[in-house]
């Protein structure tokens, strides 16, 4: 009798306990709902969007790029390029410390580029600071950078390497439990579920509003958005559900801020092999790339009609190069020209498994269908296609994106550069890579940065070695109550500025 | 009984081996190259040849294979690529979450479908067997994902104490904290996050149990000795139950077995779906990763503990059946 009535007592309480609503998170925490989990939250080692998202509220690097793409003060506060772009100069930050007191000095800063630059430590980035031959430390506040041969554009990649502690960096598992200067400190992470941070009280850009952040891992696009319309999240973060977008940002309940990305997505094309290396058949097909169109039905309004490599909030866009609107009847011109009768050409279409990638596909397929050329799209999955794509010239055209091109040289050298490491479809012109060698010894302000990168645009989007697509936009959204917080063009820079958010729920 | 069990267990080292050389084949045949997927599209021939001696990529395949296999028998599964934590450990941390998935499941899936199929069968041809054996077609033919998502829209969305993704504590730590502390609230938390996927897992599952016990069921109550059993007359809840059931169970029990197995190598969908932290997605994402020692190390667990649940399974056999011996 009494097991019975314990046994009942129990059942009671476990009844009552389940009726008990959900918390939601209260006014102390900030819950970022992610589209995907870090891969390790060490900035020497990762490369990843997601990672660097969560890592820039740990560590932070010498300067940060603002919401306006402008180098910022961050661990230095002032900093300075010579006119031959062969030295870096930089005042660190004084009276900043790390997360376990130790103070923060030029010894950090040494020891995180030389780590990064030891082949033996496998960083994977190591490429972007090739350029460095070597650091001085002049004191403790104090630290210059000597380069091995011109680069006017190595403050950009300094503004993404956050700075590692020496005295703590090569614990075992530092890639798993971060020390830094940032404004939240490492808690707790259990991968695939959440990562908890806890406020910096001693930040030296001043205390947080929210004490403590929780990044989740929600992959699913749907359940992520649920979770935000439920209040189980307050910003949702990663890819967005296109066809949610206009509901959301009619719905005053929660608000979706929109700002152009540093990212575009292109078609590239063989530039050596077959029917595409001859300029007319490339002009032809990115005539035929009805970009207006795609943007609106394929990408749901999020992104804009692609001109060409550069995006357009950078100083070195130039806006008057040829414009390839959608235009069947000067695509059948110029085919005519080069000597090929309607249904003559046959090109291969690869693309991964990506839903956008394969409508933009066939929609292509179907306007070059029109105007006499046959185009066999191919879907591949990713670690093949990728394979493909970087290891043969066994394609005619693929489509891919880039990311985080946050200046001219990042977004051309690479892939229009005859000996660029990432020029697939063997694109090749002597005046190219005369502008894009000289653009890195001439300081990234000056008015001749700008010409010369304008005059590279303005032949790369003649010759069309890509079909520029679309450019990216960032899309934020989030709960109302949540204050003070701007979507970054840059995503990974999203919550460098976390300490200043607000949450009033 | 012990000899065939320790027979069975011998059995499996040529299978687990042979598992390992088709998935090591097969990752490293594929195209795609780890260090690419790592480096992202904006990979260096440079950086790429660096990396590959790094990791040993520039090896013969069977340098690489053996030097795997070796480490592997003496329980070192080496280091994920991508994470640099060791395989071991990242399966590990995540089973927990898997098997509570899978149990749970399981446990919803025979407790609704045995009962539902039995019901059915006792009623052949009523309007009640129709609707329970068109709810079983529904249940089987509706895609976990669908099935998730309609789950969260339509229930966790507007029931409050329904979370809507992740995981709390385990359910170990509820019972823990309930024996220890005499608190329920970290077991009820254990089950609120669980009850969904676990529906949204289970209920295919449960639906080809009800549909099998009872095509079963109808099997065994045509049988002479059911006649005999009703002619001595014996109630008609003993005979369906304790003559008819425990007979018409071997196919399920069967089937049960290999389900739970697979479940017990993670539910891609489902853990996708609710955000669950199990194996399975960690294991999809080493292989679009390339991640070769993750996917090893994943599929060989799998593997492992898809063969040991197929041995209970048979030991189970024995328990339901006394007739059946293993010599």
């Amino acid at each position: 009798m009494v097991r019975k009535s314990s046994l009942f007592v129990t059942l009671a309480l476990l009844v009552v306990l389940a009726f008990s609503a959900v918390a939601g998170a209260d006014n102390n925490t900030l819950v970022i709902g992610s589209g995907a989990e870090a891969v390790g939250l060490d900035p020497r080692l990762e490369t990843d969007v997601p990672s660097f998202e969560r890592i820039n509220l740990i560590n932070q690097a010498l300067v940060q790029f603002a919401t306006n793409m402008e180098l910022e003060p961050a661990l230095a506060t002032e900093w300075s390029v010579s006119d031959d772009t062969m030295t870096l100069w930089f005042k660190l930050r004084e009276g900043v410390k790390w997360h376990d007191g130790v103070p923060f000095t030029a010894e950090d800063v040494k020891y995180t580029y030389e780590w990064v630059l030891n082949p033996e430590n496998g960083a994977l980035n190591m490429g972007l600071y090739a350029d460095i031959d070597e650091i001085e430390i002049v004191n403790d506040h104090e630290i210059i950078f000597r380069l091995k041969q011109p680069n006017a554009f190595l403050m950009n990649n300094i503004a993404r390497m956050p700075i590692t502690p020496k005295h703590d960096g090569d614990r075992v598992d530092f890639r798993q439990s971060p020390i830094g200067t940032g404004p939240y400190k490492f808690v707790s992470w259990t991968r695939d579920d959440r990562l908890v941070l806890v406020e910096n009280e001693e930040y030296w850009g001043g205390r947080p509003n929210i004490p403590n952040v929780i990044f989740r891992a929600i992959p699913e696009n749907s359940t992520r958005l649920l979770a935000f319309e439920a209040g189980e999240i307050d910003i949702y973060q990663g890819g967005m559900v296109a066809q949610e977008i206009g509901r959301l940002e009619a719905d005053p309940k929660y608000v979706v801020q929109r700002t152009p990305g540093t990212g575009y997505t292109y078609l590239g094309f063989n530039t050596k092999v077959g029917p595409l290396a001859d300029v007319r058949v490339r002009q032809a097909v990115s005539y035929l790339i009805h970009r207006e169109g795609i943007v609106r039905n394929v990408l749901n309004g999020i992104g804009t009609p692609g001109i060409g490599p550069v995006s357009m909030s950078l100083p070195w866009f130039n806006n008057d190069v040829v414009r390839y609107d959608y235009n069947p009847e000067k695509a059948k011109e110029l085919l005519r020209e080069a000597g090929y009768e309607p249904g003559q050409i046959n090109l291969r279409l690869f693309t991964n498994e990506n839903p956008d990638r394969m409508r933009i596909a066939e929609i292509l397929q179907y306007e070059c269908m029109q105007a006499g050329i046959n185009v066999e799209v191919i879907i591949e999955e990713w670690g093949a296609y990728l394979a493909r794509v970087q290891e043969t010239d066994d394609f005619d055209i693929f489509i891919l994106g880039w990311s985080g091109q946050l200046d001219p040289d990042r977004a051309m050298i690479r892939q229009f550069h005859t000996n660029g490491s990432n020029n697939y479809g063997k694109y090749s012109n002597e005046r190219v890579d005369y502008l894009l060698d000289l653009g890195r010894t001439v300081p990234q302000e000056s008015q001749e940065s700008i010409d010369i990168y304008r005059e590279a645009q303005e032949i790369v989007v003649r010759e069309v070695p890509y079909g520029f697509i679309n450019y990216t936009e960032e899309v934020g959204l989030h709960h109302p109550y949540i204050g003070n917080w701007e979507v970054h063009p840059y995503g990974a820079a999203a919550w460098q500025d976390a300490h200043l958010m607000t949450k009033n729920k | 009984m012990f000899r065939y069990i320790v027979r069975r267990l011998i059995q499996m080292i040529p299978l687990l081996i042979g598992v390992s050389i088709i998935v090591f084949l097969l990752g490293h045949l594929a195209p795609g190259d780890p260090v690419r997927m790592l480096l992202g599209e904006e990979a260096t021939q440079e950086d790429v040849e660096r990396l590959h001696a790094v990791y040993g990529f520039d090896q013969p395949l069977p340098v690489q294979y053996f030097r795997w296999f070796s480490r592997a028998i003496r329980g070192d599964l080496g280091v994920s690529i991508r994470q640099t934590i060791p395989v071991s450990t990242l399966i590990f941390e995540r089973l927990g979450a898997t098997v509570e998935l899978a149990v749970v499941s399981v446990f919803i899936a025979v407790l609704l479908g045995i009962p539902l199929g039995l019901f059915a069968s006792t009623r052949r041809g009523s309007i009640w067997d129709y609707l329970t054996m068109i709810v079983s077609l529904l249940g089987v033919s509706m895609p976990g994902f669908w099935l998730g998502l309609v789950l969260l829209s339509y229930v966790a969305l507007h029931v409050n104490w329904l979370p809507m993704f992740g995981r709390d504590v385990s359910i170990m730590t509820g019972l823990v904290t309930l024996f220890t502390k005499f608190r329920a609230d970290d077991l009820i938390n254990a089950f609120r996050f669980l009850l969904l996927p676990a529906l949204a897992l289970g209920t295919s599952m449960m639906a080809i149990i009800a549909r099998l016990t009872r095509s079963s069921m109808l099997e065994v109550l045509s049988k002479d000795y059911i006649r005999t059993a009703q002619a001595k007359g014996l109630k008609k809840g003993v005979v369906v139950v304790k003559h008819a059931l425990r007979n018409a169970l071997m196919p399920v029990i069967t089937m049960v077995g290999i389900q739970f197995g697979a479940m017990l190598g993670g539910a891609v969908v489902t853990e996708t779906v609710f955000a669950w932290p199990g194996v399975g997605r960690l294991v999809i994402n080493a292989i679009t990763q390339r991640d070769f020692p993750l996917v090893q190390g994943g599929v060989l667990m799998m593997a492992l503990i898809f063969t040991v649940v197929n041995l209970l399974v048979d030991v189970c056999y024995a328990l339901v059946n006394p007739r059946i011996r293993y010599e």
